[in-house]
């Protein structure tokens, strides 16, 4: 295996560079500190990658067994407007991502937590450019009016709030989101990832390799503190409880499950060859792989609440807890619990039907947003999303707007680059270097 | 009894893996050690998780085989693979778990540019080494040294 590393024209790596020193100011700490924090490690490069020797042949859909496409021009416009918005799609959401980590960084108690979370947002930084990369190494003229130049600066202008999937227009309100969203927003990212190894288009598909094995440590930033967390929780410390962490699970489950799209779709991709499966699979996969992490923490809370128990003991125990029983004061609403697949969604198959988490079904609107009170974080509740979903929730159920209408009109569905980035005064790629007064401008911004 | 040799995949370790070869290290060493388990598996998966690989029978794993690519070591120059840490879930050895294990981590490190493959065995562990000369390794010259401070 090789990957051919290289960097953006000067102009475009320069924009990156401007909007890093903006949202990833400790991109220079990271750097500084590298050798101490990973040593020997391949230290961290901004370019983007491409994988040498990967399957020429389309693997699914209608044109399986013939080579992939290498140009854009090359492909039928279905195809290549299709891939086009995926790859802005998948652009925002690693910028978008960065600029909820930064917002909660500080806060971390323990040095190691932090240090994984910044070296896993200066990658999203590089997936983020290897989107970009994607975008201005090919012509995608024929599926877009928007040129290649002006499509950077739409993603790069992009906030919390205006970005394409609804995951990634949500405040982090403290480093529990940090971590919890690395483990069930970026797992979504590795599924979606994973699919896109196959991609009939060859650069997306060379993309992927190196962007995966980034993944693999974004999820264990995510998964490796919360194990320790709940043993804490178990031995009586009081930073993290079992009820912060679920009230987080209940605020970002949701959004990770609607970012593999409706349940109902995903057969044009399948079919385009851009994808190996539809939506409802993928997602199916994804809830059931959080399934799995989420018994591992609930044994991981047990063994070090009971440490008594033997290995065969515990497992015992975790079952007959999980069906009601205490064993030795240990009771079901001490530990984790998956919430529903339908519960608080707002797009796709379950949108606005009131669904708790354990999957009970509420027949009036106070009962239901009184539930959510009791499910999600109180600083979430404080927010512009909730406000938004529950305000959409009540016309629904008042039947002002149908669920179809309301899920278009939840953030998720916010076009991309809503407005002309031609009439913004603060360009983030410019053709001559930049004075270093305007790079403070973007500061603003936020 | 399914069918073994068909049913178990062997792929990349990952993050989710943890709780289940705390499990296998359990089984095989009578000791409850997660946090060594978190701190390893973090580690490999920020080295590389491409070259660690796990055998998982019906999404349970049942066997592991940690290492990496490394290079300036002992003098060694050029870079090297090396197997640190592995396991078989008790109930399933025997049934050349081990070797398909073995398999893929060396091919992982082949692709990576390693023309060699080390590990360390313990002296005592005639387990371990009989598996390592039945892979194809064989007694290296390099003599280890150790003293207690
Ligand atoms: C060593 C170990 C990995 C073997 O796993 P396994 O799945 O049972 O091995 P396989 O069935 O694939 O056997 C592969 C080869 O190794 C040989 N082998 C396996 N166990 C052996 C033993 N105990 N003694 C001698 N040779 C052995 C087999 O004969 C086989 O050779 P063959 O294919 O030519 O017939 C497993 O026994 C284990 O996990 N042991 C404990 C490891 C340990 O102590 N880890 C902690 C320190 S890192
Ligand atoms: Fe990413
Ligand atoms: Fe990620």
């Amino acid at each position: 295996m090789t990957t051919a590393a290289t960097t953006l024209p000067g102009k475009f790596h320069d924009a990156v560079i401007r909007w890093q020193e903006t949202y990833l100011s400790d991109f220079d700490f990271l750097v500084d500190n590298w050798e101490k924090y990973f040593p020997n490690d391949q230290r961290f490069r901004l370019c983007a990658y491409r994988e040498q020797g990967i399957c020429g042949e389309i693997e699914c859909g209608e044109l399986e067994g013939q080579p992939k496409f290498t140009q854009a021009c090359d492909m039928d416009p279905k195809r290549a407007h299709q891939l086009l918005g995926a790859i802005r799609a998948q652009a925002s959401t690693e910028f978008g991502s960065i600029q909820q980590h930064r917002l909660t960084l500080a806060r971390a108690q323990h040095e190691q937590d932090q240090m994984w979370v910044l070296r896993m947002m200066a990658e999203e930084l590089r997936h983020g450019y290897q989107m970009l990369h994607l975008l201005l190494d090919d012509d995608w003229s024929h599926v877009s009016e928007i040129s290649s130049a002006d499509m950077v600066e739409e993603i790069l202008s992009m906030t919390t709030g205006s970005h394409v999937l609804g995951a990634f227009n949500i405040d982090f309100d403290s480093f529990v989101d940090n971590v919890v969203f690395c483990a069930l927003i970026d797992r979504v990212g590795k599924f979606q990832l994973a699919m896109q190894q196959v991609s009939a288009y060859k650069p997306m598909a060379e993309s992927m390799p190196p962007m995966l094995r980034e993944e693999a440590f974004h999820l264990a930033t995510g998964v490796v503190p919360m194990r320790r967390w709940v043993t804490q929780a178990a031995q009586g410390e009081v930073y993290v409880t079992m009820e912060g962490l679920q009230r987080a699970w209940n605020k970002w489950l949701p959004r990770g499950l609607e970012m593999f799209g409706d349940e109902r779709g995903g057969g044009t991709n399948v079919r385009l060859g851009l994808k190996p499966m539809k939506n409802k699979e993928a997602q199916e996969g994804y809830y059931k792989e959080c399934g799995k992490v989420l018994r591992d923490l609930n044994m991981r809370y047990l063994r070090a609440r009971l440490p008594k128990l033997s290995r065969n003991e515990a497992i015992r125990a975790l079952d007959r807890i999980l069906e009601g029983e205490v064993v030795q004061g240990v009771g079901r609403e001490a530990l984790l619990h998956l919430p529903d697949q339908r519960f608080y969604r707002r797009r796709g198959l379950p949108a606005f039907e009131m669904i708790g988490t354990q999957g009970e079904v509420f027949e009036d609107v106070a009962a239901y947003t009184q539930h959510l009170s009791e499910t999600l974080p109180e600083s979430y509740r404080a927010s512009a999303d909730f406000r938004g979903y529950v305000d959409l929730l009540r016309q629904v159920n008042g039947g002002e707007v149908t669920a179809h209408e309301a899920s278009s009109r939840a953030p998720a569905l916010r076009r991309v680059g809503g407005s002309c980035p031609c009439s913004k005064s603060v360009r983030w790629v410019v053709d001559s270097p930049a004075e270093s007064s305007s790079l403070e401008t973007p500061l603003a911004t936020p | 009894m399914p069918d073994l040799d068909e049913d178990i995949l062997i792929r990349p370790l990952s993050e989710v893996d943890i709780g289940d070869i705390v499990e296998i290290d359990e089984k095989q060493g009578g000791i409850y050690r997660p946090e060594v388990w978190e701190q390893r598996v973090g580690y490999y998966l920020r080295r590389d998780p491409e070259i660690s690989v796990v055998a998982s029978l019906e999404d349970r794993v049942i066997g592991f085989m940690l290492g990496e690519v490394r290079s300036g070591e002992f003098g060694l120059e050029e870079s090297t693979g090396w197997i640190e840490v592995l396991g078989v879930d008790p109930e399933f050895r025997g049934q050349s778990i081990g070797r398909r294990l073995g398999e893929q981590i060396l091919e992982r490190i082949k692709n990576r540019g390693a023309t060699t493959v080390r590990t360390l065995v313990d002296a005592g562990q005639e387990d371990l080494s009989g598996f390592f000369l039945a892979l194809g390794f064989e007694p290296a010259p390099l003599k280890p040294y150790v003293r207690t401070l």
